[in-house]
C-alpha cells in the first residue's frame, strides 16, 4: 500500500527557495499530477519523493516507512525506495538496444535470464513495441522512445511510478494518444502514479487529483473539477481551464442586495449561495467561467459589443467588451457573430466564484443576477 | 533543360555569395592542399641536387633509390627508418595513454566530484598546451639534465647532489612524460565536455533501477564515453605522432630518434628523398587515424544526440579525501605549469650554468652589451637585434595568419553549414581539415619545395615572409573553420533571412548579424591559429631565412648551439606572450581555446 506523504518539505538551492513547506499526502493507488508554472518546484518535489534530490528539511514517508528525514538523519537511496521514474527526455541508454535497456534492472536484481526474457516480452507486447526489440534508442521515433522508457520503468514492477513532463516532447496528436495509454497504464499496474506537468489539460484529464503549485507553494490540492469548480485562488482559477477564466476586477456598491460595481458603469446583483462578509467599498474580483456567458438577442442582464469571433466547428470563442472589461465566451455550435455588434449577455446558468482583490483567496459562491 | 535555363541556374548559383566562397575555397585550398602532396609523392620518386653524387643520376630522373634505401637494405634502413618509426609509435602509443589518463582523471575530478578549488584546476590545466610543448621539455633539462651527456648538470642534481640517470633525463621517459602533459588539456577539455554534456539523467535512470555505483561507471557512463575517449585517443596520438620539438630537445642528447627528428635531419641534409617518404607515411597515418574516426563516431548506436537538461547531478563525495586530493593536484599543476616558468627566469639570470650561488647570477644575458668571451660577443636579449627582429616577426607572422586563418575558416564554416550535405561542401570541409592531418615539419617541406621556384604568376618565395603567412594560415585552417562550422550551426538559417527580407546586404547581414551573435566562438577560431603560430617550431623551421627568423627559430638556434640562457630567455618571452595573450582576450571577449578545440 504505497501511500506517500510528505510532511513540511522544503528545499533550498543556497538562496533560492524552490519548495517551501509542502505537506501533502498521495493516496495508494492514486494518480497525482503536481500542477504549476516552470521553476514553481514541481519537478524538484518529484526528485525529492524518488530520492534523486536532497530536502534541506522535513520527512518524507513512502508506505509508512520513512524514507528521508532531516531530523534523524534518514536518507534512504533512491533504488531502496521501490520507485518507477520517468525523465523528461526518457534517458534512454544509447548503447543499448530497447531489449537491453528493458531488461537491465531486471539483472541488477539478478533475475534469471528465463524469467527477464519473458518479463521483456511481456512489457514488449503490452506497450507495442516488440518489433523494435534489437533496434538501438537513436533509431526509433519520440513515441517509440517514450514507450521504451515507460517499459523500462514497469519492469521493477515498482509500486510508485513518478514521471516528469513525459509527454512534452511529443507532438500534439501522438500526446493525445498517450495519454490515453497512461490511464489505461494506471488501471492495468495497479500502483500509484506521481505527475508533473505544466499542462493544466494534462491534469484535468489524467489525475484523480492536482496539487498547484507556485513559486515553491502549494496553493491547492484537491480533485480536478473540485479546483476547476471551486478554486481557491486567483491563480488556480486561471490556471485550470482554456479558454481561460473571465476575472473582473470591481468593487462592493451595496451590500443589501448585494451589488457590484464593475468598470465602464456596469452593475450585477450577485446572489451569495453561502455566507461572506462584505463591506461596501471592497475591492473584489468576479470569475465567470467563459461557458457560463451566453449570448442574448435581448439586453436581457447587461451589455456588450463583439470584438472577435473564433469559430472551430465545435464550438465558438467569443471576445466581447463589457463596459470597460473584457471577457471570452465558449458558444457551443457552429456558430458565427458578426463583429462590432452590440449584444446582450446572460449569466443564468453556473455558479460564479467570488475572489477578494488583495488576498486572491475565493470568498465564497454565488449566483449573477439583473442589478 | 534546355540552354537558357542552365544559364539561368548558373546564374542564380553564382548569385549566392556561399558558393562563390566554396568554389574559391575549393581551387584555392585544392592548389595549396592537394598539389603538395603530389609534390610530395613525385619528390619520394626523384633525385635531388645534394643527392645526385652518391645516386649517380641525372637531378630530377625517377628513381626506386629512397624507397628502397629506406625499407630494404638491411641496417641502413634499420636506422633510418625502422627504429624512427618504433620509436615514433611507441612514443605517440604512451603520450597519448599519458594524456588521457591525466586529462581524463582531471576532468572527471572537476566535472563529477566535489573537489575544491575547480576554478583555479580548470583555468591552470589548460596552461600546458598553450605553452609552447618544448616549455616542459626544456624545464625537464633544467631541472634533470646530467653532466654525463648535459654539461652543466640541472637544479635537481645541484641541490640534492644525485646525478640523473640518463634513461630519466633524456629519451623516451621524459619524452612521454613531457608529451603527454602537453596533451593531457587537449584530453581534459573533451573529456571534460562530454562528462559535462552527458545527461545525469541517464545515470539516475540506472540508479532506479538497482544498480550501483560501480555498475552504473562501468555499464553507463564508460559505454557512453567510449566513443568520445577513443576519438580523443586519435587526435592525441595524430598530434603526438607528428611533434618535432619535445624529441630534439630530450632525445637527440642520447641519440633518440623518431620520425620527425630524422626527417628534419634528412629534409635539411643530404636525403631529402628520405624526408619526403616519411612525411609521406605521416600523412597516410593520419588519413587512417582521421577515417577511423569517423567511422567510430557515426556509428549505429550515435552518440551525438546526449544532451539533456543536465540538472544538478550528485558529485561524487570524496569525503576524507577532498582536501589531500585538492593539494595534491593543485601542488601538480603548479609544478607543470608554474614552477617551469620560474626555472626559465633563473637559467636565465645565471652566468656559468649549473651553478647556483648568488655570485654567479648576472643580468648580462638580458641588458648587456655582449663580451667576447660568452657566446660569440651576441648581445643581451633586451639589446640584440636579431631578437627584436624575431619578435617583431613572430608578433607580426601570427596576427596576420589568426587574420586570414580566422577571416578564412569563418567563411568556409559558414558556407559550409550553409550548404551542408552537398557534394562541394563536403569537399571544401575535408580540404580545410586535411592540413590538420599533415605534419608540420612535412607540410613545411613540401611548401619549400613548391615554392622554391617560380609557380605561375606566383614569384619564388623561397626565403620570403609571405611563404610563412601562406604555410601558417593553411595550416591553422582547421581550427578556424571547425570554430566557424561550429558557430554557424548552433545559428539558426532563419537569422539570416529575417535580415535578408529586409534588403540587407551580404556584407552588412556578415557583420552586423552573423558576427556580432558569435562573436565568442569565432573569435576562439582567430586565437587558436595566433597563439598556435607563436609556438610552432617544426611548421616553420625549414623556412625561415636569417631576415625572416621568428622567436620559435632562434630559440631552437640558441639551444644548438648551448647557449642555454638566450634560450630560457626567449622561452620566458613566448610563454608571458602566449599565456597573457590568451587571458585578455579571455576576459575581454570571453573566447577561449576549449571552445575551439571542444567539439570536432
Amino acid at each position: 500500500m504505497p501511500k506517500i506523504e510528505l510532511k513540511h518539505v522544503t528545499k533550498r538551492f543556497g538562496k533560492f527557495l524552490a519548495v517551501d513547506d509542502l505537506n501533502m499526502i498521495i493516496d495508494d493507488r492514486a494518480f497525482v499530477t503536481l500542477l504549476g508554472p516552470s521553476g514553481c518546484g514541481k519537478t524538484t518535489t518529484l526528485r525529492m519523493i524518488a530520492g534523486l534530490e536532497t530536502p534541506t528539511e522535513g520527512i518524507i514517508t513512502i508506505n509508512d516507512k520513512i524514507v528521508f528525514s532531516s531530523e534523524d538523519g534518514i536518507d534512504i537511496p533512491p533504488d531502496k525506495r521501490d520507485v518507477g521514474f520517468l525523465f523528461q527526455n526518457y534517458a534512454l541508454w544509447p548503447h543499448m538496444t530497447v531489449y537491453k535497456n528493458i531488461a537491465f534492472g531486471l539483472e541488477n536484481l539478478k533475475w534469471s535470464k528465463d524469467d527477464i526474457n519473458k518479463r521483456v516480452v511481456e512489457l514488449l507486447d503490452m506497450l507495442k513495441i516488440a518489433e523494435f526489440s534489437h533496434r538501438y534508442p537513436s533509431e526509433l521515433s519520440g513515441g517509440q522512445q517514450q514507450r521504451v522508457a515507460i517499459a523500462r520503468t514497469l519492469a521493477t514492477g515498482p509500486k510508485a511510478l513518478f514521471m516528469d513532463e513525459p509527454l512534452s516532447n511529443l507532438d500534439a496528436k501522438l500526446r493525445m494518444e498517450m495519454r490515453t495509454e497512461l490511464k489505461r497504464l494506471h488501471r492495468e499496474t495497479d500502483s500509484t502514479f506521481v505527475y508533473v506537468t505544466h499542462d493544466q489539460l494534462e491534469a484535468m484529464t489524467l489525475s484523480s487529483r492536482v496539487c498547484l503549485m507556485k513559486n515553491g507553494y502549494m496553493q491547492q490540492y484537491a480533485p480536478p473539477l473540485d479546483v476547476y469548480r471551486r478554486p481557491i485562488n486567483t491563480f488556480t482559477a486561471d490556471f485550470v481551464g482554456s479558454p481561460n477564466i473571465n476575472l473582473i476586477h470591481g468593487s462592493v456598491e451595496s451590500v443589501s442586495p448585494l451589488v457590484f460595481s464593475l468598470p465602464g458603469d456596469i452593475k450585477l446583483g450577485f446572489d451569495p449561495i453561502e455566507k461572506m462578509n462584505l463591506e461596501v467599498g471592497q475591492k473584489i474580483i468576479l470569475g465567470i467561467r467563459p461557458e457560463h456567458v451566453a449570448i442574448a438577442e435581448d439586453a436581457s442582464m447587461v451589455e456588450a459589443t463583439i470584438l472577435s469571433s473564433l469559430p472551430s466547428g465545435m464550438e465558438t470563442i467569443v471576445q466581447l467588451k463589457m463596459g470597460d472589461s473584457y471577457l471570452h465566451s465558449v458558444i457551443f455550435g457552429d456558430l458565427d457573430f458578426d463583429v462590432e455588434k452590440k449584444v446582450g449577455l446572460a449569466f443564468t446558468s453556473g455558479k460564479f466564484n467570488l475572489f477578494d482583490e488583495e488576498s486572491t483567496n475565493n470568498l465564497g459562491q454565488g449566483r449573477l443576477k439583473k442589478a | 533543360m534546355s540552354a537558357k535555363s542552365r544559364l539561368n541556374n548558373f546564374k542564380s548559383f553564382i548569385k549566392k555569395p556561399h558558393n562563390i566562397i566554396l568554389i574559391v575555397l575549393f581551387v584555392v585550398l585544392g592548389y595549396l592542399t592537394l598539389v603538395p602532396l603530389m609534390t610530395i609523392i613525385v619528390d619520394t620518386f626523384s633525385v635531388h641536387s645534394s643527392e645526385a653524387r652518391f645516386v649517380k643520376q641525372p637531378v630530377g630522373s625517377f628513381t626506386l633509390y629512397h624507397w628502397n634505401k629506406m625499407f630494404a637494405s638491411g641496417v641502413t634502413s634499420q636506422k633510418t627508418f625502422y627504429e624512427p618509426f618504433l620509436n615514433t609509435m611507441v612514443v605517440a602509443f604512451l603520450s597519448c595513454v599519458m594524456a588521457i589518463a591525466v586529462g581524463g582523471f582531471f576532468a572527471w575530478t572537476v566535472t563529477r566530484t566535489n573537489i575544491r578549488c575547480k576554478g583555479f584546476i580548470s583555468t591552470v590545466f589548460v596552461f600546458p598546451y598553450i605553452m609552447p610543448a618544448w616549455t616542459l621539455a626544456m624545464a625537464w633539462l633544467n631541472f634533470f639534465r646530467n653532466s654525463r651527456v648535459g654539461g652543466a648538470p640541472g637544479l635537481f642534481t645541484v641541490f640534492t647532489g644525485i646525478e640523473t640517470a640518463n634513461w630519466f633525463a633524456y629519451g623516451l621517459f621524459p619524452i612521454v612524460i613531457v608529451q603527454g602533459l602537453h596533451y593531457a588539456p587537449f584530453a581534459y577539455i573533451l573529456i571534460g565536455g562530454i562528462l559535462r554534456n552527458m545527461d545525469a539523467n541517464l545515470e539516475e535512470a540506472a540508479m532506479l533501477l538497482h544498480a550501483n555505483r560501480w555498475q552504473i561507471t562501468r555499464k553507463i557512463t564508460l559505454p557512453i564515453v567510449k566513443p568520445a575517449l577513443l576519438s580523443t585517443f586519435l587526435l592525441v596520438f595524430s598530434s603526438t605522432m607528428s611533434a618535432f620539438a619535445v624529441p630534439a630537445f630530450l632525445g637527440s642528447p642520447v641519440r633518440y630518434q623518431v620520425l620527425t627528428t630524422q626527417m628534419f635531419r634528412t629534409l635539411n641534409g643530404m636525403n631529402p628523398g628520405y624526408g619526403y617518404i616519411m612525411a609521406l607515411i605521416m600523412i597516410v597515418i593520419g588519413v587512417g587515424i582521421l577515417m577511423l574516426n569517423q567511422w567510430i563516431t557515426g556509428r549505429r548506436k550515435s552518440y551525438t544526440t546526449i544532451t539533456g537538461k543536465s540538472s544538478n547531478i550528485s558529485l561524487f563525495n570524496l569525503r576524507k579525501a577532498r582536501t589531500p586530493l585538492t593539494i595534491v593536484l593543485v601542488t601538480v599543476l603548479v609544478m607543470v605549469a608554474i614552477l617551469p616558468l620560474f626555472s626559465f627566469a633563473l637559467e636565465s639570470f645565471i652566468m656559468a650554468p649549473g651553478n647556483y650561488s648568488f655570485s654567479n647570477f648576472t643580468t648580462e644575458f638580458w641588458i648587456g652589451a655582449g663580451r667576447a668571451d660568452i657566446a660569440n660577443s651576441e648581445p643581451g636579449i633586451l639589446r640584440n637585434p636579431s631578437i627584436w627582429l624575431g619578435l617583431t616577426n613572430s608578433l607580426k607572422l601570427s596576427v596576420i595568419v589568426s587574420l586570414i586563418a580566422g577571416t578564412v575558416g569563418m567563411l568556409a564554416g559558414y558556407s559550409i553549414a550553409k550548404r551542408r550535405g552537398s557534394k562541394l561542401s563536403t569537399w571544401v570541409n575535408n580540404l580545410t581539415f586535411f592540413p590538420y592531418l599533415m605534419p608540420s615539419m612535412a607540410f613545411g617541406a613540401i611548401f619549400l619545395s613548391m615554392f622554391a621556384v617560380r609557380r605561375g604568376f606566383i614569384p619564388a618565395l623561397y626565403g620570403s615572409f609571405w611563404l610563412l603567412v601562406i604555410v601558417g594560415s593553411v595550416k591553422y585552417l582547421p581550427f578556424a573553420s571547425r570554430s566557424g562550422i561550429n558557430a554557424m550551426l548552433q545559428l539558426s538559417g532563419e537569422i539570416e533571412e529575417a535580415g535578408t527580407i529586409m534588403g540587407i546586404g551580404w556584407f552588412k547581414r556578415m557583420t552586423r548579424i552573423i558576427f556580432p551573435i558569435q562573436k565568442t566562438t569565432f573569435i576562439s577560431g582567430y586565437l587558436l591559429p595566433f597563439i598556435s603560430c607563436m609556438r610552432e617550431l617544426s611548421l616553420f623551421i625549414l623556412l625561415v631565412s636569417p631576415s625572416t627568423r621568428i622567436l620559435t627559430t632562434l630559440l631552437f638556434q640558441y639551444n644548438e648551439k648551448g647557449w642555454n640562457q638566450y634560450a630560457n630567455a626567449i622561452n620566458l618571452m613566448i610563454v608571458v606572450i602566449v599565456v597573457s595573450f590568451n587571458l585578455i582576450v579571455n576576459k575581454l571577449t570571453g573566447a577561449s581555446i576549449d571552445k575551439g578545440i571542444g567539439t570536432n
